[in-house]
């Protein structure tokens, strides 16, 4: 029951607003039309505002590697909820599922993260705050 | 448990419940004020969204209760609040059937406007009544009234309420001169001096440096402050117009740096308007 109850929270932090804010428009930037789901190394994490940003290679199966740059809520949001610049460090292999730049770079908001061994890190990323 | 609850039920659960950080300091929300404690606001933990997460809070944690009052009588405004201004849409404090009167220039300008060009994603200043979507302070003295912003930018403006004028000719800024008097339990900050640069919302609604604001803020109760702001520009609208905004109190906040100039790697890869805000 607890541990259930425990998902459920997960679940939670995935739909909850309290993140789903930036100082940008986020229509602008990330089309929701593109999803990405990219699975590879985290090289580096940059635990700055106005985002915390982590770099991921990740390797196709041809072997060769391209170098995804990810969007984060701020570094204060996520602290906010709980989260921490220990969540995630270089030589994870994570699972990272978000929307493209509109503009086609290598750049993507991740919206969730999860750990090689299942669990969920972040989770949803910046957009555009309704108003008041 | 997990398989009897509905989609619909999940998204009202997560109005309601919010994940706080066990690592978060501990809340010096305005207690002399509010008269409650961090804790008090705290629900039983019953699981957590990540290992390091050891209490959950109600979602809605606004407190309720009557509006505090400084010793002179006058609401105590001072805590740390979230909202209060428009950060997507500026017609989203019009009162319904209303429509914003801009002038056919601005609406021109504004609908050419691209978001990459907004100066709030570039961490310049919102201006007024903008708001970011982070915390801000409201810090009185007997002769100030100080609103400090985490984001965006970290930065501050001064409400004089040591009874002076507006200068004549006071040089444009962001923030413009400020001079604040109550009105019975509403605190009227009537502003001017203001530059052109900053815009109104991620739309791009814009103003000249005729822009006159009035905010009046009135505490309606311990959680709740109103923001009406009545707009005054005859270089982009045709008319003055009011909005209204609230904030909400964050008894468990406390405002952390935020250097926006840090790492802004946005501005550069937005196309396009805005549009509408959006959720993704």
């Amino acid at each position: 029951m607890k541990a259930a109850f425990a998902s459920l929270l997960a679940g939670l932090a995935l739909l909850t607003p309290a993140a789903a804010l930036a100082h940008h428009s986020f229509a602008a930037e990330y089309d929701t039309k593109k999803p990405v789901t990219l699975k590879g190394t985290v090289t580096n994490v940059e635990w700055t505002n106005p985002h915390a940003r982590f770099y991921l290679d990740v390797k196709d199966e041809s072997g060769a590697v391209t170098h995804w740059n990810l969007e984060l809520a701020s570094p204060n949001v996520l602290v906010r909820q709980g989260w921490s610049r220990h969540t995630l460090k270089a030589g994870d292999q994570v699972t990272v599922e978000g929307a493209q730049a509109k503009d086609g770079s290598q750049m993507a908001n991740a919206r969730t993260v999860t750990l090689a061994d299942g669990k969920k890190v972040f989770a949803f990323s910046p957009s555009d705050a309704p108003a008041q | 448990m997990k398989s009897k609850l509905t989609v619909p039920q999940l998204l009202a659960m997560a109005l309601v419940f919010t994940v706080e950080a066990a690592a978060q300091a501990p809340s010096t929300a305005p207690a002399k004020s509010s008269g409650l404690r961090s804790d008090e606001l705290t629900a039983p933990a019953g699981g957590s969204a990540n290992p390091d997460t050891k209490k959950v809070r109600p979602r809605d944690s606004t407190p309720h209760g009557p509006t505090p009052r400084l010793a002179d009588g006058h609401p105590d405004l001072s805590g740390v609040w979230n909202g209060g201004g428009p950060v997507g849409d500026l017609a989203q404090g019009l009162a319904p059937g209303e429509t914003i009167p801009l002038l056919p220039a601005a609406k021109a300008l504004m609908d050419k406007r691209q978001a990459k060009d907004d100066p709030e994603a570039n961490c310049l200043p919102t201006g007024i009544p903008r708001i970011s979507p982070y915390p801000w302070r409201i810090v009185e003295d007997p002769t100030h009234i100080f609103f400090l912003f985490e984001g965006n930018i970290h930065s501050y403006r001064q409400i004089f309420m040591d009874g002076r004028k507006h200068p004549d000719d006071p040089d444009p800024s962001w923030y413009g001169h400020s001079i604040g008097t109550w009105d019975g339990d509403t605190l009227v900050v009537d502003t001017i001096g203001f530059n052109d640069k900053f815009w109104f919302d991620f739309r791009g609604h814009p103003h000249t440096e005729q822009l006159h604001t009035i905010e009046r803020y009135t505490r309606k109760d311990l959680g709740t402050l109103e923001n009406k702001v009545t707009i005054i520009d005859p270089g982009d609208y045709s008319k003055p117009f009011t909005l209204t905004f609230t904030a909400r109190l964050r008894p468990h906040e406390e405002l952390m740096e935020y250097i926006c100039q840090e790492n802004q790697q946005d501005a550069q890869h937005m196309q396009g308007t805005s549009g509408p805000p959006q959720n993704p």
